[in-house]
């Protein structure tokens, strides 16, 4: 134990001692490990924040397809959902897209009273009136406005209408309200001129969730021509999206694997003259090949572990303070289906241990590895060489 | 009685089968005792530091056997050398082969860090053996910053801070004068009357002929006299 101790002082003495190499070392790995690690942080949030806002929605959503496109479903498919056995009820629901194209986002509009659940989240008025809307910390942040302040929308004439913000969704971080504006009910339809025995699907919810899946077959049997859609489906399809977009995140991760694996083959090329030197004196006085293995792997756990850790707080500020700024470019989908929110940090603590594992070890097999042989190597060949 | 180290029909080659080939021991024997003090001579390129590089367990010969307490070293494997060269030896390096960064107490101290020995242990032999070879007010300095004569004591200094058996020196009075050469010898006289078996490289007259010596051994373009 006490040899241990020692063999670590002397590493850590000696990285000081070569500091210029070993902190540029530390920074390119410290940035690698930041970079891996912001990904992680950002697909782990989003991940979360999905499954946040499903869980909180309807058992089953039933929309209706004609010549494979979804269409306005009419009021009166409602009936035959609400008499199958298990359903608790069936709210028909009005909502849509907007594009703003001066600020370009994606809005999510939709009408009262279609989500009573999500009410709960409003902070002031809830709009009751006409003009009147409740809209999402995104897109007050977006806009600039706050409760009283008016926001100007096209409607689906093409007429500029003008809404009072009654309300506002104050959690800042959900995905569900923060794009989101609300209307009342009746208002929406006339905004996007939709016929009043129309909606744009329905929420169904039901007593028992594992009869969900059976309940959308009897649907599909009543009504031929709608498309049930289960909540375990939605997060099978919010997942691919995700998935998809940790393909692209995947690249950068690439990039950075890259730059790390330069790193270990200038490690692993060879040690310099002068650690070669060092290794041959030791074994001259006394130090077995043990010993001297022993000493570079702690200096290889040092340097990779402050990497390690410093990379991960960095990743930490970087994307929970920062809004992941730097992965902007390569997140913008997220942006247009999301305006800007805050994510909710969240960590798996597995996954950042696998990242830990892949990070920590290459480097200490790269730092012990090429020591190796000159471990192993007669004292005085070594010193001379 | 049995010799301490026994060589047997030792040859040395460098670079075998280039261009640059060089011979430096040809069938070499020689018995040392325990306690026995003996010095090498003869001229520059003769192999005396490749000698002892072979009694040292620095090196392995090309052909030919080493005996240390009647075990052949010559064919153990690099981990049991290591330990041979641990317990048995303290080495004094030609060119000093100190860590120029490192301080004079950490020089000194290298032969004890991968030991279990703690570290207050360590620092009181490190005082006492820097007392000794009056270093003590260059304790704190790097290696690099000393003169020829002081790194030469810190060079003897690492080599005796484990209590060898044996003590190896090669050259040891080259950088020192004529006063520290007088200490030197004195410190090795004591060393010897411990009981230390002394095995040097010199050309220096005054380690040559001094009383101390038992045994003198001229080598001449890598064999004995
Ligand atoms: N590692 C090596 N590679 C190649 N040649 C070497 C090596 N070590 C020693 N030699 C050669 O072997 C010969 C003997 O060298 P050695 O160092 O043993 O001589 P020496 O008697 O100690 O000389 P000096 O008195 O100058 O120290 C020399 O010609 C030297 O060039
Ligand atoms: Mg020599």
């Amino acid at each position: 134990m006490t040899r241990q101790w020692k063999l670590l002082d002397y590493a850590l003495a000696s990285l000081l001692r070569r500091k210029g190499k070993n902190l540029s070392i530390l920074v390119i790995y410290t940035l690698t490990v930041a970079t891996l690690a912001s990904v992680l942080f950002l697909t782990q949030s989003l991940r979360q924040e999905a499954t946040k806002v499903l869980s909180g929605g309807p058992d089953l959503v039933v929309q209706r397809l004609m010549a494979g496109r979804h269409e306005l479903v009419p009021l009166n498919y409602a009936d035959p959902i609400r008499k199958l056995p298990g359903v608790k009820s069936v709210q028909p629901r009005v909502w849509g897209y907007y594009y703003d194209s001066l600020k370009k986002v994606n809005l999510t509009l939709m009408g009262l009273p279609a989500e009573p659940e999500i009410l709960v989240l409003l902070e002031g008025e809830r709009p009751s009136k006409g003009q009147e809307i409740a809209v999402g910390r995104g897109i007050a942040d977006t806009y600039g406005f706050g409760v009283g302040d008016s926001l100007l929308l096209i409607d689906a004439a093409g007429e500029k209408q003008l809404y009072r913000i009654t309300g506002l969704f104050e959690t800042g971080s959900d995905l569900l309200t923060n794009d989101l504006i609300l209307f009342p009910e009746a208002e929406l339809r006339r905004f996007f001129a939709m016929p009043t025995n129309r909606a744009t699907d329905l929420a169904v919810s039901v007593y028992n969730p594992r009869e969900v899946a059976t309940l959308a077959q009897k649907v599909r049997y009543h009504l031929p021509d709608s498309r049930p859609i289960g909540k375990t489906e939605i997060l099978h399809t919010y997942d691919t999206v995700f998935h998809w977009r940790s393909g692209m995140l995947l690249t950068v991760s690439l990039a950075a694997l890259i730059a790390f694996c330069i790193l270990a083959w200038d490690k692993a090329t060879g040690i310099s003259a002068d650690e070669r030197r060092e290794i041959g004196i030791l074994k001259a006085v006394g130090w077995d090949t043990t010993d001297v293995l022993a000493l570079k792997f702690w200096e290889g756990l040092a340097v990779s572990l402050v990497a390690f850790l410093l990379g991960t707080i960095l990743a930490w500020t970087h994307t929970y303070v920062f809004g992941a700024g730097l992965l902007a470019p390569v997140i913008q989908g997220w942006s247009v289906l999301f305006p800007d929110f805050d994510l909710t940090p969240s960590v798996d603590l597995y996954q950042l241990f696998i990242l830990g594992m892949l990070t920590v070890t290459p480097y200490i097999a790269c730092t012990v590895i090429p020591s190796w042989k000159a471990a192993i190597t007669d004292p005085d060949s070594v010193m001379r060489s | 009685m049995t010799p301490l180290i026994q060589i047997d029909q030792v040859s040395q080659t460098f670079n075998r089968h280039q261009p640059d080939e060089v011979q430096a021991l040809r069938d070499v024997s020689l018995d040392l005792q325990t306690g026995e003090t003996t010095v090498l001579t003869g001229p520059s390129g003769s192999g005396k530091t490749s000698l002892l590089s072979l009694i040292g367990c620095m090196a392995r010969p090309t052909s030919g056997r080493v005996h240390l307490e009647q075990r052949e070293v010559t064919r153990l494997p690099e981990r049991f050398l290591a330990e041979v060269r641990r317990e048995n030896f303290g080495f004094v390096f030609q060119q000093f082969n100190l860590l120029r960064d490192l301080t004079v107490t950490d020089n000194i101290l290298l032969p004890l860090t991968p030991t279990s020995l703690p570290a207050r242990e360590m620092r009181n032999r490190a005082e006492e053996v820097l007392e000794r070879f009056d270093l003590t007010r260059r304790a704190t300095l790097k290696v690099r910053q000393l003169s020829g004569g002081e790194q030469q004591r810190v060079a003897i200094a690492r080599a005796l801070i484990n209590r060898p058996r044996v003590l190896i020196a090669d050259e040891p009075t080259a950088h020192l004068d004529h006063a520290l050469a007088e200490g030197l010898m004195e410190l090795l006289s004591s060393l010897k009357t411990d009981g230390t078996t002394l095995i040097l490289a010199s050309h220096d007259p005054f380690v040559i002929d001094h009383p101390l010596i038992d045994r003198r051994v001229q080598l001449h373009d890598g064999a004995l006299a």
